[in-house]
């Protein structure tokens, strides 16, 4: 096991975004988080990273693991360019300052941008590049130092149906080749289709569906049953 | 029916407590991000290279708007006060009063608000935009601390090269100074440079370099603590450069009484 989320609760403006959110994650495993817009996906994936912290609950994962999320907007650091927004843990991480020279980092930044099939664009600014590509080059940094869970935020929000598809045979790919434990969050059934394994649904800061792809597409739990079809008419209120 | 929560009194009292709360929460942010600023400079975590690339924006941006500001102000003051003291009998003085004020005051409160301006400004709306963008939370993830990568350079920059950009603008205020007393009361610059060597204290000097290390390293501080902690959109970027330099100015003001009252009073 790599990752454990256990009885997670969050709390904004005495709003409850995450109660008692509880699953685990395997090694080359990948989970999908879906629901609807403001019930928390994206919190679960700040708080697994630590960026925001839990009212209360459990993020358990080894002491040695390497933690790396993937943007909603990339998050690419606007005043370096491709190379360095790649190389930027490796250069100003503390515990990795000193450790490897010039010709190593170029190396391994190299590396990563063949693995997300961008090569030759090392020079180039974030605002240079198509969305697709920023997202690519947001992998790349993200994989940058091998880490074993791997979290994505929206992966494939704003693209187009072809860039799409190519994004989600990299989540694939990084898993494989990473054997990392991934996260995902979605809206895009395509992307709950191609890469991933296991399935949970949020409502209102709950879990209301967890199992596999084929489970949610069964239409067996009203709740999958409505977000899968898109009806208005179900268990859920868009309205919240 | 009345109710308490629609009457004028109340909504003011709750906007008021609003804009307490705001300036505490601002002023506990800057506190907090100082200590933090602290811990590193102490346990020498400094970003050379960051350090070296922000004291050139911090010398070179500031220091054209700070010697215009500086060089206006003084021309102005010289204009006024050269005619006038040459018809008092007093034009030797010319030079030690100039000398005074651009050294103990004008001089770097001058150069502090062309800082703000220039350079603050610029620190404030950066940082905003990186959080806002979520570019912050990244080099968390990465395990970079912001603090460490953008607030320590820029705060050792401004603590730094404020003295520099002053003592520029202070030569340069001077000059101007002198070449109006010239032009205005014909007072020859050979007396108003001997003049203004009576008015310059040693003392004055250092007191006027660590005010303005002091000023530096403030406006570095706030404008990034207003931009680090923006949260929504463009709006509040802008609302946060905003704050960066009103509060910078304050603090300025503040800063220019407490080392008057220590060491003039």
């Amino acid at each position: 096991m790599t990752l454990e989320v256990k009885n997670l609760v969050k709390t904004f403006d005495s709003r409850k975004i995450l109660n008692n959110i509880s699953f685990k994650v395997q090694n080359g495993e990948t989970l999908g988080v879906i629901g609807f817009s403001g019930s928390g996906k994206s919190t679960l994936l700040k708080i697994i990273a630590g960026i925001l912290y839990e009212d209360s609950g459990d993020i358990i994962f080894p002491k040695d693991s390497e933690v790396a999320m993937a943007f909603q907007y990339s998050a690419l650091f606007d005043f370096l360019s491709v190379y360095d927004n790649i190389a930027f843990p490796l250069v100003e991480r503390k515990e990795f300052r000193g450790k490897y020279s010039q010709d190593e980092i170029s190396k391994i930044v190299h590396e990563k941008l063949k693995m997300v099939g961008l090569e030759g664009i090392e020079e180039k600014y974030p605002s240079e590049l198509s969305g697709g590509m920023q997202k690519r080059v947001g992998f790349a940094r993200a994989i940058v130092t091998n880490p074993n869970i791997i979290l994505y935020d929206e992966p494939t929000a704003g693209l187009d149906p072809v860039t799409s598809t190519m994004i989600e045979n990299y989540i694939v790919q990084l898993k494989k080749e990473l054997n990392a434990a991934c996260v995902v969050v979605t809206h895009q059934l395509s992307t709950i289709k191609r890469a991933v394994d296991k399935v949970i649904m949020l409502y209102q800061g709950d879990i209301v569906f967890t199992g596999s792809v084929d489970d949610l597409l069964s239409g067996v739990n009203p709740y999958a049953r409505q977000f899968v079809s898109a009806s208005i008419q179900g268990p859920m209120n868009i309205a919240t | 029916m009345f109710e308490l929560n629609k009457t004028l009194t109340y909504q003011s009292l709750v906007l008021f407590w609003k804009q307490i709360k705001d300036f505490l929460i601002t002023l506990g942010e800057i506190g907090v991000n100082f200590s933090r600023v602290a811990r590193y400079i102490l346990g020498l975590r400094i970003n050379v290279s960051e350090t070296i690339e922000q004291s050139k924006r911090f010398a070179f941006d500031s220091l054209p708007i700070s010697l215009t500001i500086v060089g206006m102000t003084s021309v102005i003051i010289a204009m006024q006060l050269a005619p006038e003291l040459a018809r008092q009998g007093g034009a030797s003085y010319t030079g030690m009063l100039s000398a005074l004020v651009m050294v103990r005051e004008l001089a770097v409160v001058m150069s502090g608000f062309a800082i703000i301006s220039m350079v603050g400004s610029s620190f404030a709306s950066e940082v905003a935009s990186m959080a806002v963008t979520e570019q912050l939370s990244a080099m968390k993830v990465l395990r970079v601390d912001p603090i460490e990568y953008l607030i320590v350079p820029r705060f050792c920059a401004g603590v730094l090269f404020m003295p520099v950009v002053f003592i520029i603008s202070a030569f340069f205020g001077l000059a101007c100074a002198g070449f109006v007393s010239n032009w205005t009361a014909d007072l020859s610059l050979l007396n108003y440079v001997t003049s203004m060597w009576h008015g310059l204290y040693v003392r004055d000097i250092f007191i006027a370099i660590l005010k303005s290390s002091f000023f530096g390293g403030t406006i570095a501080l706030i404008s990034c603590s207003c931009g680090y902690s923006t949260r929504g959109g463009a709006k509040e970027v802008g609302l946060a450069t905003t704050k960066a330099v009103v509060w910078s100015f304050l603090a300025i003001a503040m800063w220019d009484f407490v080392f008057a009252s220590i060491f003039y009073l």
